[in-house]
């Protein structure tokens, strides 16, 4: 797979506090990539130094093969969209007139206004000023900015944080047609559900350091114990590991119909951090 | 540096919309008409007063609404949008100043016209009120991009609204103070010169330095704006 994101060695001093710490990891192209942590882990750093807003203190940082400095130039700069937690927005202006706006920059036809707002299921409110939405509607608008000018490359800090289970269904089809278009997406969050549900693979990143990186399916393989949890028609529940005691038992209950559910016992992805890292994600 | 004019137009229009609906700076372009109002009933108080009030003028809109225009989008995180767009620094410079730049030519026309000002030459005198305007906008540019809010910016135009309102009233104790003949090569000042020898007849060949003075303040102030806004792009 090309490599859209490379990091090598990356570290950010902020004074003496080390934000981040030898952080390494490759993006692919097409591929999502979720940077899952706490609230002070480095994300927002790592995005802002791929962004080119923040330099590094030291390592390499290269997006579409290019050092991180050299992102400023207008070339790379249509090719990467971002969605940060600051909204970024005119608020005296309507979310027509803002989006306008983003399209004389981006050299993009008025006509794709209707297509994001689409996207995030805000049509009907494209006269609305900025000032009178709600934050969800805010997350909203903020996000169909970022992917206003088809971005290959799009950087969503936090998505869905401000957002009801409603709306963050709706990002997730936006975001997974826009995986489906090729676009290349670095995401973080610290809702397991939407990395499991979006990702193709998740750094672990604590206290600034990478602390697991894979597929969230091989995760919750490499950590599954192996038992599942039965529960019988009389209410009781039972830990059943895979072995020839617990196939018999399994088996005698089957028999006598007695179960009345079986789950396996794989961990979801907070599971395992808080295994890695010792403390929860929010 | 590459410049698109549809940038630099986009943003100007989405200043010219926010402007209108910001009853906080808006306002404050009402007060060099007030004043022009104010100083043409006293009588006629010859180039010097006409003066005052053009650089009350540059003061109160070309500093204090640019620097405010730069503040607001920095306090509400848009000029980040904007340095992360494909839009150039001159786009975002020149777009940000053509708002600040046009209001100001209004109102100095409009305070001249109140005031019965006509120079003897209105090409010179058209000239050094341009690149004025140009020197007084960079510097409320390197106010708002120093600023973090536009309260913060509105105290901090305190500053150069008196030094170049006020500073021309200096200038009679230069005998006193020599170090105050400096003032002279001030920008607030030249202007003040150039416009005196208008009246007296001077041409363009007559006032070749002082304007070509006006223009290196004018570039300086460019640059610095350039400098600042670039070591800005990165926090």
């Amino acid at each position: 797979m090309e490599p859209i994101i490379q990091v090598n060695g990356l570290k950010k001093l902020f004074g003496n506090e080390e934000a981040l710490h030898d952080v390494t990891f490759t993006v692919g192209k097409g591929e999502v990539f979720g940077f899952l942590g706490p609230s002070g882990s480095g994300k927002t750093t790592t995005i802002k130094i791929l962004t080119s807003q923040l330099a590094q203190t030291a390592g390499d940082a290269t997006v579409f093969g290019v050092p991180v400095a050299d992102l400023k130039q207008e070339q790379y700069r249509k090719r990467i969209g971002v969605l940060t937690d600051n909204s970024g927005l005119y608020t005296r202006l309507s979310i027509e007139e803002n989006l306008s706006l983003y399209c004389d920059l981006y050299d993009e036809p008025k006509t794709r206004i209707d297509e994001v707002l689409n996207m995030v299921n805000l049509s009907g409110e494209r006269k609305k000023r900025i000032d009178k939405l709600s934050r969800g509607m805010l997350q909203r608008v903020t996000l169909a900015r970022a992917l206003l000018h088809e971005p290959e490359l799009l950087f969503l800090d936090e998505p869905t944080s401000a957002l009801d289970p409603v709306n963050s269904r709706h990002i997730y089809k936006g975001i997974e047609r826009l995986k489906a278009n090729g676009t290349t997406i670095f995401l973080t969050t610290h809702d397991m559900q939407e990395a499991e549900e979006l990702c193709d693979r998740v750094a672990f990143l604590h206290q600034g350091s990478i602390q697991l990186l894979d597929a969230p399916n091989v995760l919750r393989r490499k950590y599954a114990t192996g038992s599942m949890r039965v529960e019988l028609n009389n209410g009781q529940t039972h830990e059943v590991t895979q072995t020839d005691e617990g196939a018999d038992w399994l088996h005698k209950q089957m028999r006598a119909k007695n179960i009345a559910s079986i789950h396996s016992n794989e961990p979801t992805l907070g599971d395992i951090f808080i295994e890695v890292t010792g403390r929860k994600l929010s | 540096m590459t410049f698109s004019m549809k940038r630099a137009l986009a943003i100007f229009q989405k200043d010219y919309k926010d402007l209108s609906r910001n009853l906080f700076v808006s306002s404050t372009l009402i007060m060099p008409l007030f004043f022009a109002v104010f100083y043409s009933r006293i009588g006629d108080g010859g180039v010097d007063i006409t003066y005052f009030v053009i650089n009350i003028t540059f003061s109160l809109v070309a500093i204090f609404v640019q620097c405010a225009l730069i503040a607001e989008e920095k306090e509400k995180n848009t000029l980040r949008g904007l340095m992360l767009s494909p839009a150039s620094t001159l786009d975002i410079l020149l777009g940000k100043s053509a708002l600040t730049f046009v209001t100001t030519m209004i109102l100095i026309v409009a305070s001249s016209f109140l005031m019965d000002y006509a120079p003897q030459n209105l090409a010179v005198i058209a000239l050094a009120l341009i690149v004025s305007t140009f020197f007084y906008i960079g510097i409320g540019t390197m106010f708002g991009l120093m600023t973090k809010t536009v309260m913060e910016a509105s105290l901090i135009v305190m500053l150069p609204f008196f030094f170049f309102s006020f500073s021309p009233m200096l200038l009679p104790l230069q005998n006193r103070f020599a170090i105050i003949g400096l003032l002279e090569y001030l920008p607030n000042v030249l202007l003040i010169d150039v416009a005196h020898q208008v009246e007296d007849g001077a041409n363009f060949g007559a006032v070749g330095l002082e304007l070509g003075l006006l223009t290196v303040w004018a570039f300086a102030a460019f640059v610095g704006s350039v400098v600042m806004y670039n070591r800005k792009q990165t926090d």
